[in-house]
C-alpha cells in the first residue's frame, strides 16, 4: 500500500521535488536504526537477567526485536522514497519524513545562513547535510543524507544565489 | 572598529553617573529577604551575611566598571554600544533596522531618575550579553534617544485606549495571579533555605495548622475554599495593578505607537507601525467566558506568548473583547471582519480528528486510572468517576473544532485555534518568509494537513491545523503566490475549475 502511495505525489496539488538524496542514506538510516535497537534490546536483556528472566520478559524482548527489525528494514526504504529536495532560482523546496511527511518551502531571498554539517555517523557513509536558516526561528530547512561532493556544490550554489537578493523581510 | 569606519560627527556618550548606585543597590535589595529572615526568625547562621557583604562589595566594583566602560553613540546611519573592560565589545545596529524601543524603570531606577533602554532589532538570535541595551540612562537622555531612534518627533499623540478601573474584573481570570503566587512561594522557599528554618515547625504556622485541623471537614472546606479564593483574587488584583496601572496606548504622528504602563516599575514601549507585522488576540478560557481578551503585537524582536508581559509586546491588558477588537483593527488598519468576524471552518474531517484525539486521550487516562486503582486496590468509585472524562472530552473537542479556523483576505492571514487558550492571529502576508507543511499518516488518510507559515515576527510560526489539503494549498498559494505557485501541479487546470 505504501509503495503505491509514495509513487504518486502524496499531496495532491504539490509536485515532487526533483532530486533524491544519496542511496547510501539507506545504509546510514539502517545503521542508525540498528544501533538504537541494540541499545534498547541490551537494556531490556539487562533488566530481564537481573530480575530472573521470566516468561513475560522473553515475550517483551521478542516483540521488541520483531518491531525493531521491521523498523530497520522498512523505515530506511520508506524514508528514501520520501526524502527529496530541489533548488530553483526562487526557492529551496524539500520533502522529508516517512510516517509523517514534511514539506518545506523557503525563498532563496530570505535565506540568511547556509551550513553544512558532517556528523561522525554520516561521515562514515560519505554523507553530509545542508541547513539553510531564514530570519524565522521556526524555518531552518535541512536536507539530510546528501552525497558529500554534492553537498559542497549545493553549498556554493546557495551561497551565490542568496548573495544576489537583498533585504531580509523582517 | 576604527574611528573612520564608525563615522565622525557624533560623540561617544556615557550612562548617567547615578546608575553607579543601581547595581549595588539592586543586589542589596535581593539580600533584603535573607536579612529579614535572619533577623525575624533568629537564625544563628552568620556566614551568609558575610558572603552577602562580600557580594555587595563585588557589585559596587562591577557597577563602577560597567559605568566607566559603557558608551553609546548615534550616527546618522547606526547606533553603537561599546562595553567591556578586558573583552571590549562594540555592538552596532543600522537605524533603519530598529523596530522597537523599550524603556523600563523599576522602583530604584525611578528614585534615581534613570531607566533602562533596550533596542529591538530584527534579530532573534542575540546571544545573552549581546542585546542592545543601556542600563542606567538619565531619563531625559532616554526620552531624546527614543525620539531620535524612532523619529517620533511630532508631539501630537492621540490616545487609542487607556486603562479603565472596570477592567480589574478580568484580573482573577488570567494566570497573572498564579505567576505572582509562584514568585511569592519561590522567595519564601529561598528565605527558608537560606536561614535553615522549617516554616512548618515555626510557632504561628504550627498553631494555624493545629487550629485548622480541629474543624470538621465541612467546616474546613466551607472556610478554607472561600478564604483561598479571596486571597487568590486579591493577589491577582495586586498583580494586575502592579503591571498594568496607568496603561495607555497612544499613537504618535510619525507612524509609531507607544504603550506605557506600570505602578512601581514603569515601562514605555515604542513600536514602529511600519514594522508591526500583526496582532494576536488571546482569550484564555476563563477570560473568554467573561467576554474578555488581551492583545499583543506580532513584531520582530518582541516575544509573544509565555512571559510576554515581561517583554514589550503587550498591546492591551485583559480587557473587554470589543476593546481588543478595536485596538487590533485600529493598529493594523483592517476591517472589523478580520479581527472579529467569522472564519472559515476546517470541515467534517477536522471535526472527526478533534473527537478521535480527545477521546483517545480520555480513554488512555481512564485506562491508566483503572490500572492504578486495580494495582493499589483503591476504591472502585475512583475508576468509575473517571468516566466523566468522556463527556468532558466531547465538550473540549467540540469547542476546539468551533475555534479552529482561518481566513485569507486583503493581504492578511488570520488563524485561530485552541480551547483552553484560544488565540486569533492576524498576520500580514508580506511577513511570511516560508511554509512548512506537515501530514501525518492519519492526516493523509483523512485528506488533511497542517500548513504553517513561518515568519521572523512574534511566535515565528503560525499554523492552520488540520486544514483540508486543497484549502490549505490554496491559502499558501494565495498568500505568497510567487513562492508556492512554481511547485503546484497543473495550476491552469486548477484555476479553471476554481
Amino acid at each position: 500500500m505504501t509503495t503505491e502511495r509514495t509513487a504518486q505525489p502524496m499531496l495532491p496539488g504539490l509536485r515532487v521535488p526533483a532530486n533524491r538524496v544519496s542511496r547510501r542514506a539507506i545504509s546510514y538510516w539502517t545503521a542508525r536504526a540498528v544501533l538504537a535497537a541494540a541499545v534498547v534490546l541490551l537494556a531490556e536483556v539487562g533488566i530481564a537477567v537481573g530480575s530472573g528472566f521470566s516468561v513475560v520478559w522473553a515475550w517483551i524482548i521478542g516483540i521488541t526485536f520483531a518491531a525493531e527489525a521491521a523498523h530497520a528494514v522498512i523505515m530506511p526504504r520508506w524514508r528514501y522514497r520520501v526524502h527529496r529536495w530541489e533548488v530553483t532560482d526562487q526557492a529551496l523546496y524539500t520533502r522529508s519524513g516517512w510516517f509523517s511527511v514534511h514539506w518545506q518551502i523557503a525563498p532563496i531571498s530570505r535565506i540568511q545562513t547556509i551550513d553544512s554539517h558532517r556528523p561522525f555517523g554520516e561521515r562514515i557513509f560519505g554523507l553530509a547535510n545542508v541547513t539553510a536558516t531564514t530570519a524565522s526561528a521556526a524555518g531552518p530547512v535541512r536536507i539530510h543524507g546528501l552525497d558529500r561532493e554534492l553537498a559542497d556544490v549545493l553549498l556554493d550554489q546557495l551561497a551565490v544565489a542568496t548573495g544576489q537578493t537583498p533585504g531580509d523581510a523582517t | 572598529m576604527t574611528g573612520a569606519e564608525s563615522g565622525a560627527g557624533a560623540e561617544w556618550l556615557r550612562l548617567s553617573p547615578r546608575s553607579l548606585v543601581v547595581r549595588p543597590l539592586t543586589d542589596l535589595v535581593r539580600l533584603v529577604p535573607l536579612l529579614a529572615g535572619l533577623l525575624i526568625l533568629h537564625s544563628d547562621r552568620g556566614s551568609d551575611v558575610i558572603w552577602g557583604v562580600l557580594a555587595a562589595m563585588a557589585a559596587v566594583v562591577t557597577g563602577l566598571v560597567h559605568w566607566s566602560t559603557t558608551r553609546y553613540r548615534i550616527t546618522d546611519e547606526r547606533v553603537y554600544v561599546r562595553r567591556g573592560l578586558l573583552n571590549k565589545k562594540v555592538l552596532s545596529v543600522a537605524r533603519d533596522r530598529i523596530r522597537t524601543v523599550d524603556v523600563t524603570a523599576n522602583l530604584l531606577h525611578r528614585v534615581l531618575g534613570v531607566c533602562r533602554v533596550s533596542i529591538g532589532t530584527g534579530r532573534n538570535d542575540w546571544r545573552p550579553g549581546q542585546s542592545l541595551h543601556l542600563d542606567g540612562l538619565a531619563r531625559t537622555d532616554a526620552e531624546s534617544l527614543r525620539l531620535v531612534l524612532l523619529a517620533a518627533a511630532s508631539p501630537a499623540d492621540q490616545e487609542i485606549v487607556r486603562l479603565r478601573l472596570a477592567w480589574l474584573r478580568f484580573a482573577p481570570l488570567t494566570m497573572t495571579g498564579l505567576v505572582v503566587l509562584g514568585v511569592l512561594f519561590g522567595s519564601v522557599i529561598q528565605i527558608t533555605n537560606a536561614t535553615d528554618i522549617n516554616l512548618a515547625k515555626t510557632g504561628p504556622v504550627k498553631h494555624f495548622i493545629r487550629d485548622f485541623a480541629a474543624y470538621s471537614i465541612v467546616h474546613r472546606i466551607g472556610v478554607g475554599v472561600p478564604f483561598a479564593m479571596a486571597g487568590y483574587v486579591l493577589i491577582a488584583l495586586i498583580g494586575y495593578v502592579a503591571v498594568y496601572w496607568n496603561f495607555r496606548l497612544t499613537e504618535y504622528g510619525a507612524g509609531t505607537v507607544r504603550v506605557t504602563r506600570g505602578l512601581l516599575s514603569l515601562r514605555a514601549t515604542t513600536i514602529s507601525l511600519s514594522r508591526l507585522r500583526g496582532v494576536e488576540i488571546s482569550e484564555p478560557l476563563l477570560l473568554r467566558a467573561a467576554g474578555g481578551a488581551k492583545c499583543s503585537a506580532i513584531t520582530t524582536g518582541l516575544r509573544v506568548g509565555e512571559g510576554a508581559e515581561h517583554e514589550g509586546s503587550v498591546l492591551l491588558p485583559p480587557a473587554p473583547r470589543q476593546v481588543a477588537h478595536l485596538v487590533a483593527g485600529e493598529l493594523l488598519g483592517v476591517p472589523s471582519g478580520l479581527v472579529a468576524g467569522p472564519l472559515r471552518r476546517h470541515g467534517r474531517a477536522a471535526l472527526r480528528r478533534r473527537y478521535s484525539r480527545a477521546l483517545t486521550a480520555a480513554c488512555l487516562l481512564i485506562a491508566g486510572i483503572g490500572a492504578a486503582t486495580w494495582a493499589r486496590q483503591g476504591p472502585a468509585w475512583v475508576w468509575e468517576s473517571s468516566f466523566a472524562l468522556v463527556p468532558l472530552a466531547v465538550v473540549v473537542a467540540t469547542d476546539r473544532y468551533r475555534n479552529l479556523g482561518h481566513l485569507l483576505s486583503d493581504g492578511w492571514l488570520v488563524t485561530r485555534a485552541g480551547s483552553f487558550a484560544r488565540r486569533r492571529s492576524i498576520i500580514g502576508t508580506d511577513a511570511i518568509i516560508g511554509w512548512r507543511i506537515r501530514q501525518t499518516w492519519f492526516q493523509r488518510r483523512s485528506g488533511l494537513m497542517t500548513v504553517t507559515a513561518t515568519t521572523a515576527a512574534g511566535q515565528q510560526h503560525y499554523s492552520l491545523r488540520d486544514v483540508p489539503v486543497e484549502v490549505g494549498l490554496a491559502v499558501a498559494a494565495g498568500a505568497t503566490a510567487d513562492l508556492v505557485r512554481p511547485f503546484q501541479l497543473d495550476v491552469e487546470a486548477r484555476a479553471r475549475t476554481a
